[in-house]
């Protein structure tokens, strides 16, 4: 019952890192209007972003976290420069081969610039286990769960009671209409898009100390989950991406403590195959265009 | 203060506009009648610069504002209800009616509500909606949502396609009052319907578009007294 416990703890830690991917994820298909294949590549320079900043500068988390922030919000730049505004007006279909091109592209220089070995990757903090109501529960735990709920609160913040927030959201919607409004839609949709990013970045740093090893190719298994989490809330819902992220998590967890180890990543695309099985238009609560 | 100059637009290879010319002055209700794929639809989407344009200008206030992008040309002070009402579904009637104001310069809070309010009082039903979603009204309150946002701007001149389009009769009534009630206050309308005898009605002047041409123009009056328009558009 104990480990039963323990793998419940474990998966919603784990879980709430692949929701911040997910929620990160669902914004950058809401504001660019199609699916990505370079989240992962993002979540993993995030990574490497703290994980210098950690080396070189100091073992901060608050340095980590504004490292892979920054970090993954000038990639998504990068990115939106190169694959989607120059694509605008060309079929779909372009842009989303160029982000599987970007991805190759990220990965591989990853490896070229980081070394291609699995790296340890630095604590910022002591790991310490604590009770808390009876489970026992450690420090990066508590870490990883506080990171995501402010980050997720913030976004909330931003999205629902700011001007910003109605600027992103109708030009997830309807970029024409967007424009009428007089919305500049291809700074927003940047913006938009280096948001999601970010959020995928510093999850990417929480992955990589929660493995505490950070590896060039950690990023195609972790875009994928994102993409299967993201899945659930129809792609675009913020708070249904969330909750599928933390399904995986505790599906992957649950799932180990059964059976091996080594099918950890099965679990997570058996989820999505089911989702889309399912319900294919995921849970989202998204009514007409 | 709004020009187009022999503007045309290609989809491909069919013209939709063989060089239109067309003019409206401050103060003005100038209506663009015509039938189905005349047209109407494009020369708004080609004033907004969200169809490129075959050839042709426009110009506002004197200013060549062809090849502005269109949050610009908005920022100008040209609001355009586009046909199909274009409502964001999931933001709220407040937050629709918000970003309507983007086009502006930013309001102070208290700005924003009291512009809000005084929407509201043009259309009192979406004061009981304020918190529903766009999406989830019925068609003749998105239409009044979709003029109330065009009017959130302040624009200079608004442009409106088909407001008339799918809404029962009383509806139609109503913002045909409303139309001229935006012209006593001061501000320029460009018109778009297929309802020609109403239009014509409440219009200053108008035009006819037929397949990309304009055909005939005048005064509303003259229009409606004219024969072609008579047979054509007016089944009499
Ligand atoms: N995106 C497009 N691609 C190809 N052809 C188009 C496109 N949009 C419009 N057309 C064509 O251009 C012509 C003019 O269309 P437009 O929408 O301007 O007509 P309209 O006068 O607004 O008609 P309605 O009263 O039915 O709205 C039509 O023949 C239409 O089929
Ligand atoms: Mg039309």
């Amino acid at each position: 019952m104990e480990y039963f416990i323990a793998q419940i703890v474990n998966g919603l830690a784990q879980g709430s890192i692949y929701a911040l991917m997910a929620i990160g994820y669902s914004v950058v298909v809401g504001v660019v209007g199609l699916v990505t294949f370079t989240h992962g590549e993002v979540i993993m320079l995030g990574a490497y972003a703290s994980y210098y900043a950690f080396t070189f500068v100091g073992e901060n988390i608050f340095l980590g976290i504004i490292a892979a922030f920054f970090a993954s919000w000038f990639i998504g730049i990068f990115v939106y420069k190169i694959c989607y505004e120059r694509f605008f007006d060309s079929p779909r279909h372009i842009s989303l081969i160029c982000t599987i091109g970007m991805s190759m592209l990220l990965k591989n220089l990853a490896q070229i610039v980081f070394g291609p070995n699995m790296k340890a990757m630095p604590q910022p903090i002591a790991l310490n286990f604590v009770n808390v109501l009876g489970v026992r529960i450690n420090t990066i735990q508590i870490l990883i769960i506080f990171v995501v709920l402010s980050l997720s609160l913030g976004l909330y913040i931003v999205n629902n009671k700011t001007q910003w927030g109605i600027r992103l959201r109708a030009v997830s919607q309807d970029k024409q209409a967007s424009a009428l409004m007089g919305i500049n839609v291809r700074r927003t949709a940047m913006i938009g898009n280096s948001i999601g990013c970010s959020l995928g970045g510093v999850a990417g740093m929480l992955i990589a100390i929660y493995y505490q090893s950070i590896l060039p190719t950690m990023g195609g298994s972790l875009g994928l989950k994102a993409f299967s989490s993201a899945v659930l809330g129809g792609l675009t819902e913020a708070s249904a991406s969330a909750l599928g992220g933390l399904l995986i998590g505790l599906i992957e967890n649950l799932g180990t403590s059964v059976l091996s180890n080594s099918y950890r990543d099965v679990f997570a695309f058996i989820f999505l195959v089911l989702v889309l099985i399912i319900k294919p238009e995921g849970f989202s609560k998204k009514v007409g265009g | 203060m709004l020009e187009v100059h022999d503007l045309s637009v290609k989809y491909g290879y069919i013209n939709a506009l063989n060089g239109i010319d067309l003019n409206v002055q401050e103060g003005e209700i100038i209506t663009l009648i015509g039938g189905n794929g005349a047209g109407k639809t494009t020369t708004l989407m080609a004033i907004s610069n969200l169809v490129a344009k075959d050839g042709g200008h426009v110009f506002f206030k004197g200013m060549d504002i062809t090849e502005l992008p269109a949050h610009k040309i908005v920022q100008m002070g040209i609001s355009h209800v586009p046909e199909g009402r274009k409502i964001f579904p999931l933001l709220t009637v407040k937050e629709n009616l918000i970003a309507g104001t983007f086009g502006s310069k930013k309001k102070s809070a208290a700005d924003l509500e009291n512009k809000i309010a005084e929407v509201c009082t043009l259309f009192p039903r979406l004061k009981e909606r304020i918190r529903q979603a766009g999406g989830t009204l019925s068609g003749g309150e998105q239409q009044m949502l979709a003029i109330a946002r065009g009017l959130m701007m302040e624009p200079d001149i608004i442009m409106l396609d088909e407001p008339s389009l799918g809404l029962a009769p009383i509806i139609i009534e109503e913002i045909f009052r409303l139309i001229l009630r935006i012209k006593d206050s001061g501000k320029t309308v460009l018109l778009i319907e297929q309802n020609a005898a109403m239009a014509l009605q409440v219009a200053d002047r108008g035009y006819v578009l037929e397949r990309g041409n304009i055909t005939i123009e005048g005064t509303g009056k003259e229009l409606l007294t004219d024969e072609r328009v008579r047979k054509a558009y007016l089944g009499i």
